[in-house]
């Protein structure tokens, strides 16, 4: 189940806020950087989806991107399919194979569900790899952008991809909201708290997560095929494992289970890449330390810690001057 | 192909084997007793080949094959002083977490500290010829592999079913607060065990050196296999640590000689089927 | 249409630059500085300063370095050429160490105009079907490693060979290159394998295989830590005395073969450099780097060192912006450390010779000796079509 409160619309809006300022501001390296924050944030809620709202850690994910990846660039480029086409299809196939790999796991917990998981996105990432169709180690080029002329939008150019990426994660955003206040949702938030219960109570669990997991495929099926647009080329290290675990590692530190934090995340994460790198090559000591630094620190994420000490007090004191003329919004729901 | 052929290829799955259970059994108590996701043990186990190399270096193979797990145990010491301790009552993701920026931590100071060239670490004299037997030649270095992880077993295996402080650790992987109760220090156990199990990674380590290479990544190679060895195993035992190594060992190498095109699939497809069957892996220590 | 586009865009911020003072080189060096290549990036930047340092005082032209850290990632290669490109506005660019991060950044580079020197990336099609007048390799193709030693082999008198590389595009291309001139000079390939790229530690299975292959010899490529790797099971295995081994010269390459040690000792391979070679460029770039660095220089050193030996060739012939430096470096020629080396405008690839060496012990450590120097041959053009160099 998934509420917004105060806080969390507030910090959407100073992230829209910061993106379009930023869109119409930076030079051709912001937007760079901008693009694949925005890739990344669609990454990482798909992942929270099920991480943070179905307690289902997933570390195929960059996998399940890699899919929706390469199902784009063979059916634009090999199959001659058109773009729009393609893109619906290969998310559509990305959320398929998701589902499947949900149904399988389903039995599973802890930290065998993400070792299974782990499991098939190293499959999907071996035969990516080693079958020539995919082009190997080499990679597959000239996959091109969706055509928007006919309203008047050349999306070659970097602020209006930009841009478009914005709208698909605003588009993404309320796609995972509804399906967390849908009757799945509310059903996955009883089966992560007690499966056993939900059980007793008539639901078919594994349904529940599958179908969860494939909604959630969807969304990393869609970061997948805007990737691909991005760099217009594509190569089999999409799929590698570190993908899936650095999308994790932003998750939790933007804050799991908020939806909104791991936004957050993913425009730290990247920005704080950039800057270290640029200063030292040593800079995985550098991010390793402030993730160690943020875990222990027991919050649960940048935006958590936000939440814990503000969200209570930010929300009281907007029901105070509301005189309670509207329902008091209950806080710190994750 | 004769016969001369497959005992070759059985005694290389088996060596591979034999080192992945050196890595995999201490990971797996680590797991089955403590509970902790220690996701940087294969950065110990580089660790162990850098300490390896360079005492090596400075004295000879067995100096490194001796004082290079002592080096590794005590940093495995400081990181469960320092970290460990604190991590272990957090669920699973947040242990991933901070194991994850271990690594990335680990691979980048083993960068700092030895350069990013590969180190080389030769076998020792004695053991660097081949011995005859079964119609075959087959290298000292890789048959004394096999024998240190033989003995590595039967040592474990008697101190697990035949002491107090193997019945106390058995004990504790099973139920750990009924332990505590029973007034077992668990505290005291899991440190121990968290170092000796360090100890292990780093003794497989300075092992692998000599037949591989030492290279800053070769943590992260190594990773990948020993998670599967311990979950296909099953966690927490000592015999699911040794079937998951035998049966990673044998698939990976018989898999690489007959079907070299699925080789690399074949295992994570075993993977994945050994856990839609047995979702606990085949001889978990509960259940 | 993105062509287009990005042709304008390289138009318009080249006419930006040329405001700036025309001798003034902005270069922009796109390598690994982080992560498992980071040694070789390093190795290839050293050479290039090296050279800046030599040679910087024969032309007028002063140079700028930018340096972006690819993490021979693709898309993240690609983030950071767009900037050095459209945000740094670089003449011209050098490095890239992996063929996917020059696959990735090929179509941008060309679309831009941005005169690309490749130091080591060694994709046949990058000076094949997907060459382009901007992008000038001054390292090697992976056909031309591999070419000569076919015929080389056939008149040592072997005639059975097993061959095995991992299996990724430039394993194979290497391999293909081997055993095309291998069969078309009478020999027979009697087995081949293909290990898993990067995921093979334990090379037993495969040299179990090659021994029961009944073969003469075995040629293989590997490099980096699977090179290391390979040679010191090749040699526990007992193998050399039966079927000696031979190679892409990757798998002794001078950076990391005292990794292996012993093992190394007599195996023959062939490359298109090693610090032996016994000529006065050689001598110079050696007793520099050695001074610089208290080692012997690598491969990757001297495709640093003659990439900006390049460079000063072309800006010496006039060359100041981004137009006129592509044209210059598809005509760059000079004697360097590695003999007479030249581009070839048909496809923009490296003219060299190539060396075929033992490696051997001496009191420094293991060291290369020259068996043969092979003659210089163009890379056919292999569906390269470009328009012939403007003069």
């Amino acid at each position: 189940m998934f509420r917004h409160n105060t806080l969390r619309y507030g910090a959407l809006v100073l992230l829209a806020a910061g993106a379009l300022a930023h869109a119409f501001t930076a030079g051709y390296f912001g937007l760079e950087i901008l693009t694949e924050i925005l890739i990344l944030a669609i990454l990482v809620l798909a992942l929270d989806m099920v991480a943070g709202f179905g307690g289902m850690v997933s570390l195929c994910h960059g996998a399940l991107m890699g899919v929706g990846a390469y199902a784009f660039a063979l059916l634009s480029t090999k199959a001659g399919i058109s773009v729009p086409l393609s893109m619906v299809a290969a998310v559509a196939i990305t959320g398929a194979g998701a589902w499947v790999i949900g149904t399988v796991c389903a039995r599973s917990h802890g930290i065998y569900f993400i070792m299974a998981t782990l499991a098939f996105g190293q499959m999907a990432y071996s035969y990516v790899f080693e079958a020539p169709i995919f082009g190997g180690d080499d990679g597959l080029g000239g996959i091109s952008r969706p055509d928007l002329s006919l309203v008047g939008i050349d999306l070659d150019d970097s602020r209006s991809f930009a841009l478009f990426c914005l709208a698909a994660l605003a588009l993404v955003y309320g796609a995972a909201v509804i399906t967390l206040r849908s009757g799945l949702g509310r059903s996955l938030s009883g089966v992560m708290h007690n499966a056993q219960r939900m059980r007793a109570l008539g639901l078919t669990v594994w349904r529940v997560k599958a179908d969860v997991f494939g909604v959630s495929g969807m969304i990393a099926g869609l970061a997948g095929v805007l990737a691909a647009q991005h760099s217009m080329y594509i190569s089999p290290g999409l799929l590698n494992w570190t993908v899936s675990g650095e999308a994790l590692v932003v998750v939790i530190l933007g804050g799991l289970g908020t939806l909104v934090g791991p936004l957050v995340g993913a425009a730290a994460f990247v920005v704080l890449k950039h800057e270290v790198s640029a200063l030292t090559s040593y800079w995985h000591l550098v991010v390793g330390g402030i993730l160690i630094a943020v875990v222990l620190s027991r919050a649960n994420g940048i935006f958590g810690w936000v939440e814990a000490r503000w969200g209570a007090k930010l929300d009281r004191r907007l029901a105070d001057t509301t005189r309670g003329t509207e329902a008091q919004e209950v806080t710190g729901d994750a | 192909m004769d016969l001369g052929f497959w005992t070759l290829q059985a005694l290389n799955a088996l060596q591979l084997s034999m080192l992945l259970f050196l890595l995999s059994i201490g990971l797996t108590v680590i797991f089955g007793l403590m509970h902790f996701v220690n996701l940087a043990h294969g950065s110990l186990y580089a660790l162990g080949a850098y300490f390896g190399a360079s005492l090596a270096a400075a004295g000879g193979y067995w100096t490194g094959f001796f004082l290079a797990p002592v080096a590794v145990m005590a940093v495995g010491l400081v990181l469960y002083t320092l970290l460990i301790r604190r991590m272990r009552k957090s669920g699973p993701m947040a242990q991933v977490l901070v194991t994850f920026g271990l690594i990335f931590a680990l691979l980048d100071l083993t960068r700092i500290v030895w350069g990013d060239l590969g180190l080389p670490m030769n076998a020792p004299d004695i053991l660097s010829g081949r011995v005859a037997f079964l119609g075959i030649e087959y290298p000292a270095y890789r048959l004394f592999v096999v024998a240190l992880g033989l003995g590595v077993f039967a040592a474990l295996a008697y101190v697990l079913s035949r002491t107090q402080i193997g019945a106390m650790i058995r004990a504790g992987v099973d139920n750990d607060a009924m332990a505590a109760c029973l007034g077992i220090n668990v505290e005291r156990l899991f440190f121990i065990v968290f170092c000796v199990g360090c100890a292990l990674a780093g003794l497989a380590g300075t092992v692998a050196a000599p037949l591989l290479s030492v290279t800053p990544d070769m943590g992260l190679h190594i990773l990948i296999p020993t998670l599967i060895v311990i979950v296909i195993g099953g966690l927490g035992s000592l015999k699911g640590a040794i079937a998951g190594s035998l049966i990673y060992g044998f698939v990976q190498t018989f898999g690489a000689v007959l079907a070299p095109q699925l080789a690399s699939m074949l295992i994570y497809g075993l993977l994945a089927a050994v856990l839609v069957i047995k979702p606990a892996g085949l001889f978990p220590a509960k259940g | 249409m993105k062509r287009a586009l990005l042709a304008g865009i390289g138009l318009a911020t080249s006419l930006a630059v040329t405001t700036a003072s025309a001798d003034e080189i902005k270069v922009g060096m796109l390598l690994p500085y982080s992560g498992v290549y980071a040694a070789l990036g390093g190795e290839i930047e050293t050479g290039f300063n090296i050279a800046l340092e030599t040679f910087g005082g024969d032309t007028d032209a002063t140079f700028t370095l930018v340096s972006e850290d690819t993490e021979v990632k693709p898309p993240v290669a690609l983030g950071k050429a767009k900037k050095l490109i459209l945000q740094d506005k670089v003449d011209v660019m050098v490095g890239i160490v992996s063929s996917g991060v020059l696959g990735a950044v090929r179509d941008m580079v060309d679309g831009a105009g941005v005169p690309l020197v490749v130091a080591n990336a060694g994709n046949d099609e990058a000076t094949g079907a997907a060459c382009s007048p901007y992008i000038t390799r001054m390292s090697f193709s992976n056909q031309q490693v591999n070419r000569p030693m076919g015929g080389w082999m056939k008149e040592q008198g072997i005639n059975k060979v097993f061959t095995l590389a991992p299996d990724y595009a430039a394993g194979r291309q290497m391999i293909d290159a081997f055993t095309a001139s291998f069969t078309a000079a009478g020999g027979e390939v009697v087995g081949q394998e293909f290990t898993p790229f990067q995921k093979t530690q334990d090379f037993g299975p495969y040299l179990a295989q090659a021994k029961a292959s009944g073969a003469d010899a075995v040629y293989v490529f590997y490099a980096g830590g699977e090179a290391i790797s390979f040679v010191k099971q090749y040699d526990s295995f007992g193998l050399k005395a039966d079927m000696p081994l031979y190679g892409s010269g990757f798998l002794t390459s001078p950076l990391y073969v005292n990794a292996e040690g012993p093992a190394a000792e007599g195996v023959i391979t062939a490359l298109h450099y090693v610090p032996t070679i016994d000529s006065p460029e050689n001598a110079a770039f050696v007793a520099a780097f050695k001074a610089k660095t208290d080692r012997m220089p690598s491969e990757f050193a001297v495709q640093g060192y003659d990439a900006a030996r390049a460079l000063i060739e072309a800006t010496k012939a006039g060359a100041t912006d981004r137009a006129s430096l592509a044209n210059a470096l598809r005509q760059v020629s000079f004697a360097g450390p590695r003999g007479a080396t030249s581009i070839d405008p048909a496809t923009n690839n490296i003219v060299q010779p190539i060396y075929v060496y033992q490696t051997v012990a001496d009191e420094g450590g293991l060291t290369q000796k020259v068996l043969a120097t092979l003659p210089a041959e163009r890379d056919p053009a292999n569906g390269c079509d470009m328009a012939p160099v403007a003069n």
